[in-house]
């Protein structure tokens, strides 16, 4: 009996010290995620870069819809919860948590992403095709955030002025040149002048906006990509006005705009009745500049250099090239030439609604609106918040900010 | 890293073997006997008969009778107990070849101390145990009980919550014991099956059907013998990582020795779901009433020709169960053998579930010393779902709309209105099967009294395929859509466990235990979305043009450890119980290989005392447990990585997944129990009554990182400090005790107080869409959001932001347990509950009343209209809360004014049950008809469609009631029959 007893307890002691001394396996198995530092090899820089490029779509069509409804592109037509206040233009830090995110997740993917590739790829960086990919895609991702966010928040720090990310936007479109240059690839070329243009306009550089803006091949388009392949590389905007009916054309501007390319929309039947949004109760007028969750959305085009170099021309009252800057760009689209206005404040409407009708539910209409608030030629912000305020789950997590 | 898992386990295997040493088997005798009821005289079936620190005992039969074989000769021990009766013991001297009579009565007590309960180290008397413990005896219960094992334990065990989610058949409910003390690792219990831990949450759920299953349910409760259950980590210390939640123990049924008996169980009925929303709605939300002409609040008129001729969707669903089983035994051998089918059908068409399956309970005595017990089940189920929730298919969700909804039809009989066809969301398919496997094997070695010895292997293997399916031609998926997903959840246990039992001193004894338990967990998960059929037909995914697989999940989580335990005894009425309990767990981060989990507790009889007044009071025993459990973070939680995307139209890429923190351990909670079981009367009625206090520390708090640093993803850190307080009463015993009439009644009272005390300056965003945080200072989780400050005046609304709306769970329950005896053949019992103190956020009457389709606004909405029209006066009886909550203007209108309180009475059960006289048919020994009812009656002001739905089955704590299908009553006639 005792011997039993023993016996017994010197195996349960063994099987204890066998636990405690060489350790069971307790290993974890969750194939999927990768671990931080595997990026870290030249032969992860490709997919590195279509990161920037597949998280700069997302914060593009996340962020082109809130502005399709702060700016008046659409109206509110579902049942989301933010959705109501985008349109009312009362939106506040808890309902422009996705834009800040993703947009926050842009630019950071870019720009350490490029930081990342230079210490893997060394000298190699310097002549490698990816690099103007990489910094173009962080010249837009600043630019997105700059022409959307009141204030700037650059990686965990304090709040600063807006123009920081023009200021960064110019110096990534102006690296991406550079690369693109030396490389001779005319699309990166062509888009980094887009970008660049763009940017200087919103810094106030006109001449160096117009310098790059005039370089630009009027058919040229760069674009962000989208996608059926997977969900995430879907055009969401798409998904939630031709998959799902959630914003509405009716009861904008562009409800009355008919056969224009630029501005194209549908109407949208069940049975004999015109069909309503997702709130049941909103006629149902769809978008179909993206009829597919494979649109592509425009980053940069020739179409907005022309318009850019119209604008400078109204800015010096030179009526006759602003005249043939629009009629180049409406010829573009095979759109009819218009007359010249008679004279500057009559052609700054002819302005907004050109550059309206191009960028149309590209995420750019709420800075347009913004900058001309400014200047005192629009006032469809008044009494509306005009820029996304720093998002509360920043304002909370960031230690700079309290 | 294979060769060192595989030294472990044999090592552990060759050591734990050792014990067994041969034993020799001995020419033997026979013990039988009856066991009846003290007070009634009648006999009682399923007293557990046993000779104690063996492994020999059986269960009296429907007669009272038992038969014990193989017993050693010379003088036995028998003893025997029922839950609720006081233990009987008595010698027996057993005579090889011959056969030893030993009968009992056994007299009903509220308070029985020396009633077996199994803890973490086995077998011990409620005497010795410092902590509370709920023992629920569902073998003694007419018929098995409909609502399954989920809806025995809201019913039976104080301080347990469960919510239903869905009136929806196969919907699987959440567990809650004593509240919450995790922000971000699930509260729910573990639950172990014959000592075999199976996976305690709910399935996945899918874009149509919003609800999962839980696999608990899939125990058939006809095959439960008892569930006992332990709340709190001061009582579950023992038990590891991952049991801060509770402790749910599940006993099966086991065979007896003796000729077989047979037990059959035959129920039909059917569910029916009574008024759909608020009362005042004479359409029930469009849902009870569908045919004809019906309005909106702004005059619209529609029409559904689709709906059924009955003029109502709904139905009455029927219901059939059928179980039988088997027991029996011969030797050194004894089984249990069941199978079951059942079928329920919703209150909708196309909704189901059905289940089937059987259980082979076996058990051996290879050896004098030894038992060894084999115990088997497997399920299958097949669930057929109607689109529920916050889905844009969902029947609630479009129905309730009225002309607000998504289907349009053209077959009305008036052009004028507007024409609806939600007969549409029928043809959508969406079905879960499922498949539950669940084996264990136990063998017990117990030489003497001295020493016994526990070892079990246990897998349960649960599988789930899920489908939703609009077909080609749906309207609005014109091309059709599935999504498809396969999940499969393994879970190993492997369990050992000591105890040597010595006496001290005539006064002073110990019980030493040792014990290491070992469980590898993996979960595998694959999503694959199959969109653009090329025409009609039953598709598969290669039928699709557009095919994605949306998530693939493979993970495998590893738990070890092992403790130590000693209860010192002193003259059998003071116990000193101290265990530490220290666990591995693969998800740890750096410097947390192994995480040591501490507990001390006392019991003390003090009715044991002579000078202790016996005539007031006959039984009372203090108690007291201080104990600490813990929850590990997830797999890779401690890591920064990223994930896998695809980009540029179908390019790999990377994307930032999670942020990481090498510092990462478990939260440990420390509980404080106290409390004392009191039996008065005779001891006829029985008070229990527990007070804890829980501490969290290292709270795992999903910490948002800004933004700004590229990382979306919350991280879990140990940031956090929690509370949750309470108290558990339950007052039971019987009331009247005659020969024709007996009358017992339980009242069961418990509160629960949690608060986030510190969450190192965050506020936790649980769901901003069901405006669910945790904030400090406030129960968790809680609703914040804008509050009308003068909600009954009549003036424009005064609105703050960013206040506190109310917590989610509820902080007290009431439970009324009651049931009478006539003549020892008619009983009749009724249960019911009243849940008070938590808020539920009615969703669907903020949709609906924003689209004009709120019964409940019309009135408001109309005086609206006229204000706008230019009747000054109109809104003068107009409260301010009315007027935002019936707001149909954006930027008014918001979820955060349908925030209500969720208060309610339930009466969750009335059963009647008939024992037959005489019945002898087809060689039955006794048969007993119940009539029962389910879900009769919710008394309640919430104003949402029943106030324990919640579609948000993806979020751990946040509660929203949106478009989820209402519970619905049930009516149930059973016969039980045994042969």
């Amino acid at each position: 009996m005792k011997k039993t007893y023993m016996t017994g307890f010197a195996g349960v002691v063994l099987a204890g010290l066998v636990i405690l001394v060489t350790g069971c396996d307790l290993s974890v198995t969750n194939p999927g995620p990768i671990a931080d530092a595997a990026l870290n090899t030249p032969s992860a820089m490709p997919a590195l870069v279509v990161g920037m490029s597949a998280d700069l779509s997302v914060a593009v069509t996340q962020t082109a819809e809130a502005v399709a409804l702060m700016s008046g592109e659409m109206v509110e037509a579902g049942n989301y919860a933010d959705q109501q206040y985008w349109y009312a233009g009362t939106f506040g830090p808890d309902e422009v948590i996705t834009q800040w995110d993703d947009m926050q997740q842009a630019r950071w993917v870019a720009e350490h992403g490029i930081l990342r590739m230079q210490k893997v790829m060394g000298s190699d960086f310097d002549t490698d095709a990816l690099a103007p990919q990489a910094y173009l895609w962080a010249g837009y991702s600043n630019r997105l955030l700059g022409e959307n966010v009141c204030q700037a928040v650059i990686d965990g720090g304090p709040a600063l002025s807006d123009s920081v990310y023009f200021q960064r936007a110019d110096s990534d479109f102006t690296q991406a040149l550079t690369y693109a240059q030396a490389q001779g690839d005319t699309t990166l070329m062509n888009a980094a002048l887009a970008g660049r243009a763009s940017v200087l306009l919103s810094l106030g550089d006109w001449s160096g906006a117009v310098a790059d803006a005039q370089q630009v091949p009027a058919d040229f388009v760069y674009d962000a990509i989208f996608s059926t392949n997977t969900e995430r590389e879907n055009n969401d905007l798409a998904y939630n006005t031709v998959s799902r009916r959630e914003y509405s054309v009716w009861g904008t501007q562009w409800a009355n705009v008919f056969n224009d390319p630029r501005v194209p929309w549908d109407t949208v039947y069940a049975g004999s009745q015109v069909q309503n949004g997702q709130d049941g109760h909103t006629p149902y007028l769809r978008q179909m500049k993206y009829p597919s969750l494979a649109s592509n959305m425009p980053l940069s085009s020739g179409a907005e250099m022309l318009l850019i170099r119209a604008e400078a021309a109204l800015r010096n009252s030179d009526l006759a090239s602003f005249t043939t800057l629009v009629n180049d760009e409406r010829a573009v689209y095979g759109m009819a030439p218009i007359s010249q206005p008679a004279n500057v404040a009559s052609a700054w409407p002819t302005l907004e609604f050109e550059r309206g009708a191009v960028l149309w539910l590209e995420a750019r209409r709420l800075w347009d609106l913004r900058r001309w608030g400014a200047q005192g030629v629009n006032n469809f912000l008044q009494g509306r918040n005009s820029c996304i305020p720093i998002a509360s789950d920043e304002a909370l997590s960031n230690p700079n900010l309290h | 890293m294979k060769y060192r898992r595989a030294s472990c386990m044999i090592a552990l295997l060759a050591a734990l073997a050792t014990p067994f040493v041969a034993a020799g088997q001995e020419t033997t005798g026979t013990v039988r006997g009856q066991v009846k009821d003290s007070a009634t005289a009648q006999p009682l079936s399923g007293v557990q008969v046993s000779i104690p620190a063996t492994s020999q005992g059986t269960l009296t039969d429907a007669r009272g009778m038992f038969l014990l074989t193989g017993i050693s000769p010379g003088s036995v021990t028998l003893d025997v107990q029922m839950i609720g009766y006081e233990t009987g013991t008595r010698k027996v001297a057993v005579t090889a070849g011959q056969t030893a009579v030993a009968d009992f009565t056994l007299a009903q007590r509220a308070v029985v101390l020396n009633q077996l309960v199994v803890t973490a180290t086995g077998q011990q008397q409620e005497r010795q145990l410092g902590n509370s413990v709920s023992t629920i005896d569902v073998a003694k219960m007419s018929v098995p009980p409909p609502k399954g094992v989920q809806g025995l334990l809201s019913e039976q065990v104080p301080g347990a919550y469960v919510m239903a989610n869905s009136g929806a058949p196969g919907a699987g409910g959440i567990i809650r014991l004593r509240g919450i003390n995790s922000v971000s690792q699930g509260n729910g219990p573990i639950i172990y099956v014959d000592g075999v831990r199976i996976y305690s949450g709910l399935t996945p759920t899918m874009p149509l059907n919003r609800q999962g299953e839980l696999g608990l349910n899939d125990i058939d409760p006809a095959d439960i013998a008892s569930i006992q259950v332990v709340r709190g980590p001061a009582a579950t210390t023992l038990y590891g990582t991952q049991a801060s939640g509770g402790v749910i123990q599940i006993f099966t049924k086991h065979g007896t020795t003796g000729a077989p008996l047979w037990s059959a169980d035959l129920s039909t009925g059917f569910n029916n779901q009574g008024h759909i929303g608020p009362s005042a709605d004479p359409t029930g939300m469009f849902v009870n009433k569908c045919s004809g002409i019906m309005t909106t609040s702004d005059g619209t008129q529609f029409e559904d020709p689709s709906c059924p001729s009955s003029g109502s969707w709904l139905r009455n669903g029927l219901i059939g169960k059928y179980d039988l089983s088997v027991r029996g035994g011969q030797g050194q051998m004894s089984y249990y053998l069941s199978g079951f089918y059942n079928n329920t059908d919703g209150t909708l068409q196309n909704s189901s579930t059905q289940g089937k399956g059987f259980r082979a309970n076996f058990g051996f005595r290879p050896l004098d010393k030894v038992s060894l017990n084999l115990n088997t089940s497997y399920t299958r189920r097949n669930t057929s779902w109607v689109p529920d929730g916050d889905s844009a298919e969902g029947f609630l969700l479009n129905v309730t709309r009225g002309p607000k909804n998504s289907f349009k039809g053209t077959d009305c009989t008036d052009s004028g209105v507007k024409c609806l066809d939600n007969a549409a969301i029928f043809t959508t398919q969406n079905t879960t099967k499922a498949d539950h496997f669940i084996t264990g094997v136990t063998v017990s070695y117990s030489p003497g009294t001295w020493l016994t010895n526990r070892l079990t292997f246990g897998f349960d293997y649960d599988e789930v395929v899920n489908q939703n399916l609009m077909p080609f031609g749906f309207s609005t998926h014109p091309t059709g859509v599935m999504y498809w997903n396969n999940w499969v959840h393994k879970l190993l246990t492997v369990d050992y466990v000591s105890t040597l039992n010595n006496n001290l001193s005539s006064s002073f004894s110990s019980a030493f235990s040792v014990g290491g338990q070992f469980y590898d967990d993996r979960v595998e998960s694959l999503d694959v979305t199959a969109q653009d059929f090329a025409g009609p037909g039953q598709p598969t995914i290669v039928s699709a043009a557009t095919r994605e697989v949306t998530g693939d999940e493979r993970e495998r989580v590893v738990n070890a450890g092992f403790f130590v335990q000693e209860v010192l005894g002193w003259k059998d009425r003071a116990f000193l119980t101290g265990g530490l309990r220290v666990d591995g767990n693969s998800a740890f981060g750096k410097g947390f290989g192994l995480q040591p989990y501490p507990k001390v507790s006392a019991s003390y009889i003090l009715s044991d005392h002579s000078f202790w007044p016996k005539s007031l009071i006959q039984t009372f025993k203090l108690r007291a447990a201080i104990g600490e459990s813990g929850k590990a973070p997830g797999a890779f939680d401690a890591e920064r990585t990223w994930n896998p995307i695809a980009g540029n139209d179908g390019q790999p890429g990377f994307t930032p997944a999670q942020i990481g923190d090498a510092n990462l351990g478990p939260e440990r909670t420390w509980e404080y129990e106290t409390g004392f079981e009191a039996g008065a009367l005779h001891n006829r009625l029985g008070v229990d009554f527990t007070a804890f206090q829980q501490r969290t520390s290292d709270a795992l708090i999903q910490v948002t990182a800004p933004p700004s640093d590229g990382f979306l993803n919350t991280q879990l850190e140990n940031v956090g400090k929690l509370r949750n307080a309470g108290i558990e009463v339950s007052v039971h015993g019987t009331l009247i005790q005659r020969a024709n009439l007996q009358w017992n009644a339980r009242v069961d009272y418990s509160s629960n107080h949690d608060k986030a005390v510190d969450l190192g300056g965050q506020v936790i965003t649980v769901r901003s869409t069901a405006r669910t945080y945790v904030e400090q200072g406030y129960p968790i989780p809680s609703y914040f959001g804008k509050k009308v400050m003068n909600p009954n005046a009549y003036a424009d609304p005064i609105i703050k932001d960013n206040q506190f709306l109310g917590g989610e769970y509820p902080t007290q329950i009431i439970a009324l347990n009651t049931s009478v005896q006539l003549f020892n053949r008619l009983t009749a019992s009724a249960t019911g509950a009243w849940e008070l103190g938590a808020y539920l956020m009615n969703a669907v009457g903020y949709q609906n009343a924003r689209k004009g389709t709120w019964y409940g606004c019309y009135a408001v909405q109309a005086k609206m209209r006229a204000y706008a029209a230019g009747d000054a006066s109109a809104l003068n009886d107009v409260t301010a809360l009315q007027r935002v909550k019936c707001s149909q203007t954006s930027g008014v209108y918001d979820y955060d004014f349908w925030i209500e309180p969720d208060n309610y009475f339930r009466l969750h059960d009335v059963t009647l049950t008939y024992q037959l006289p005489q019945f002898r048919f087809f060689g039955a020994r006794s048969a007993s008809l119940t009539l029962s009812g389910q879900n009769l009656l919710t008394v309640t002001k919430y104003d949402g469609t029943d106030p324990q739905v919640s579609d948000l089955r993806d979020s751990s704590m946040a509660r929203r009631d949106y478009y989820v299908f209402p519970e619905p009553r049930t009516f149930l006639l059973s016969l039980h029959v045994s042969f």
